[in-house]
């Protein structure tokens, strides 16, 4: 691997979570290297430019203007060349209905966005410690949503 | 039953006018022959008293002859030979009778020729001594033997007609003793046979008159039920009419007129006529109904629109059937119904459904929408208050942070308040899938779920066998975690909360609490705890939503858990009871229908 950071993306259109999900990072001092997109579109032209770099994880929110998560995570899984990329859903719900169709379309895991910061540093330390690759194989719609 | 009434009597009746008919028949028969016995029987006698007349006639003559001629033979006086002369013509002419009258009796001719034989041989006599008077011999041997040969014939005339009505007479008593006997029988079997038919005239009379007493009952019964149909028709706006089809004549009950808003008989009943009420838009399917009436002569249930004269539709419901009376004629009946009524109820009623629908939709869609976005700001104000907290609090004065604090508080019930609408929100939604559940598996995972709480307050929690139901799974489950959770929460503080689960079969008659059931048998599962219970008088008041019996500084709650509870249970048509006794305990009971 050429560079030894964790190379993190989040897609959500909410100022104040861009601000925390950011600052969150910087607490945690994990050695991320943190970009944020406004909305969908701005994510995918990213994904599909020339010599993008593609994250580890990919933080998505799912209810964001012209674009939403769902359609984005469509997009991803459906392209091979970043069908690998392990994918978070970010979101403030979690309906049966969300959880179903992101398991589905093939996220990796549901996050529902905590209410604390504590909260918040402590959740994404775990989702970017998880060894995706065993994580993966042994999922499944119960372990699907994280709990803290 | 009229029909076979009177299609009985009519059976018997023709037999008995049948059975009638050949016996006077037969009377007649028998008397004709009777009385042309009796008219032969006096013939025989009239014609036997005739032939012996006849015969006493020619031996008078005779006699007479002998007579006058033995006076003249006398005294010469030829006067006296008037008699003599006579004779042979008199007896000639009665003679004719005779043989007339003998004509079928074969002896009695037979005599006759003898007869007549002598009577020449008399006469032959008469002119022989005769001869011998003329020539003065009267005192010869010759006139005295001719004279006794004369005495000879005659006693043998005399013997021989004595015979004869002698033979006439028995013949004259034979024939009258065969006609006696046939004459004694008949009288008597006329008489017997004419009983016999009056016998049958009366029970024919008695059959006639009780079926006419019948016929009348039934006429009146069928006068009562005509005055009911009509009563019927004016209640519930009904007319009737009847399409004789042979004839092509049709005849409309009162009530049809008054449907279509017209007086009774305001015009002649016709197809085309009733026609001209029907909807313009629905002519054309009426038309095509009543084709089809003809051609199967049946009308089933049809539905059209008429316009009354003064511009009122009506919505009219029609039927029709054919019947064959007891006249073997071929009737459409007929019935039409005014159901503009209940077609206006069904649609008020309809429209007010979906209208209850829609609002019962939105109402549960502005819940959901509104709960799931008033979490996103305060999921936010509650971070922002987290981040003051650990980033500025040494900007703050001790009041200041007091009062983050309580900030902090209001904002985590107000997540706990919107979390429990959502749930409710939730359990209101539709998508109901009844699934067999092993509910002792159900409730292990409840329990799973509240391992931390279980553990922290080590909570001692029983249960008894629980059935396999078919339930909405993630509801019953929300119902026992919200139970459970309920008793934990409510726990004394100073015990060890000791939860128990009972479960038992019930007949809805047998238990209090299933006054309002609708099925037979219920599984009833019971939560007793031994917690802080409550004041019994708000037994009911528990499952309201926001209803809350304990301050919210000492348990916390929102109120909303036990509605969700009394939500599910009535999603699975059955109930839930709270009893409580305060500082004792609280027992939840559930009845689930077992045809859930």
């Amino acid at each position: 691997m050429p560079n030894d950071y964790i190379h993190i993306i989040l897609a959500d259109d909410d100022e104040d979570d861009r601000l925390f999900f950011v600052d969150a990072f910087e607490e945690l001092n994990m050695n991320t290297k943190v970009n944020t997109y406004n909305d969908g579109i701005e994510l995918m032209a990213y994904l599909n430019s020339e010599g993008a770099l593609l994250p580890q994880v990919l933080f998505l929110d799912l209810n964001m203007p012209k674009k939403n998560g769902i359609e984005c995570l469509n997009e991803i899984k459906a392209n091979h060349k970043l069908s690998d990329i392990a994918i978070a859903i970010y979101s403030t719900s979690a309906s049966e209905e969300d959880i179903e169709e992101t398991f589905v379309l093939g996220a990796n895991i549901y996050i529902k966005k905590p209410s604390s910061f504590d909260d918040l540093k402590k959740v994404l330390s775990e989702v970017v410690s998880i060894n995706w690759q065993y994580h993966t194989n042994g999922l499944n719609k119960d372990n699907f949503l994280l709990r803290m | 039953m009229i029909r076979k009434v009177i299609s009985k009597a009519s059976v018997i009746l023709r037999a008995i006018f049948l059975i009638s008919a050949f016996l006077i028949i037969i009377i007649g028969g028998f008397t004709y022959k009777h009385i042309s016995n009796l008219t032969n029987s006096t013939k025989l006698v009239v014609g036997t008293y005739k032939v012996n007349m006849e015969l006493e006639q020619v031996l008078s003559y005779l006699k007479d002859a002998e007579n006058g001629y033995r006076n003249y033979i006398l005294t010469k006086d030829t006067t006296y030979l008037e008699p003599y002369l006579t004779a042979r013509e008199k007896v000639n002419a009665s003679f004719a009778q005779l043989r007339v009258s003998a004509d079928n009796n074969v002896a009695q001719k037979e005599n006759l020729k003898v007869l007549s034989k002598y009577i020449d041989a008399l006469f032959d006599n008469f002119t022989k001594s005769n001869a011998l008077v003329e020539t003065n011999q009267t005192l010869s041997e010759a006139f005295k033997s001719t004279f006794f040969e004369e005495k000879i014939i005659m006693d043998s005339i005399t013997k021989k007609i004595g015979d004869m009505i002698a033979l006439e007479n028995r013949q004259l008593e034979q024939r009258k003793a065969q006609n006696q006997s046939n004459l004694k029988f008949t009288p008597l079997f006329l008489y017997l046979m004419l009983l016999f038919t009056l016998f049958l005239i009366v029970v024919s009379y008695h059959k006639i008159s009780n079926d006419l007493k019948k016929i009348k009952g039934i006429n009146n019964e069928l006068l009562i039920f005509k005055e009911a149909t009509v009563q019927l028709e004016t209640i519930g706006k009904h007319g009737n009419w009847i399409w004789h089809i042979d004839t092509n004549i049709y005849t409309f009950s009162d009530n049809l007129y008054r449907v279509l808003g017209e007086k009774p008989g305001a015009f002649p009943a016709s197809h085309e006529n009733f026609l001209e009420f029907v909807h313009p838009e629905d002519r054309k399917k009426v038309v095509k109904d009543n084709q089809s009436m003809i051609k199967n002569q049946d009308l089933p249930f049809i539905y059209y629109r008429i316009i009354q004269k003064n511009g009122t539709v009506k919505h009219i419901k029609a039927y029709g059937k054919l019947l064959v009376g007891n006249d073997d004629e071929k009737r459409i009946i007929g019935n039409i119904t005014d159901i503009s009524d209940e077609i206006e109820n069904f649609s008020a009623l309809e429209e007010r459904n979906l209208e209850l629908e829609r609002n019962n939709k939105e109402l549960s869609e502005f819940n959901y929408v509104a709960s799931h976005d008033l979490q996103e700001p305060l999921r936010k104000i509650q971070t922002f208050i987290s981040r003051l907290q650990d980033k500025e609090s040494k900007n703050f004065s001790p009041t200041g942070l007091q009062y983050l604090e309580r900030i902090n508080v209001a904002a985590t019930r107000m997540r706990l308040l919107i979390d429990d609408l959502l749930q409710f929100s939730r359990t209101n939604k539709p998508d109901k899938e009844f699934v067999p559940t092993n509910l002792n598996t159900l409730f292990e995972q409840v329990k799973q779920d509240l391992a931390e709480t279980i553990l922290a307050t080590k909570a001692s929690i029983t249960h008894e066998n629980l059935p396999t139901l078919a339930v909405i799974p993630f509801q019953i489950h929300q119902l026992f975690l919200n139970l459970l959770s309920n008793s934990l929460k409510y726990s004394k503080k100073l015990e060890v909360p000791k939860i128990h689960l009972a479960y038992s079969k019930v007949a809805a008659t047998t238990d209090a609490n299933l006054a309002k059931a609708t099925q037979k048998w219920y599984h009833k599962i019971t939560f007793t705890d031994n917690g802080i219970g409550f004041d019994p008088q708000y037994a009911s008041l528990i499952f309201e939503l926001f209803s809350r019996l304990h301050n919210k500084q000492e348990y916390s709650g929102t109120g909303v858990g036990l509605s969700i509870c009394k939500k599910i249970t009535d999603n699975h048509q059955g109930f839930i009871v709270a009893q409580g006794k305060p500082n004792v305990g609280s027992v939840f009971t559930v009845y689930l229908p077992e045809a859930g």
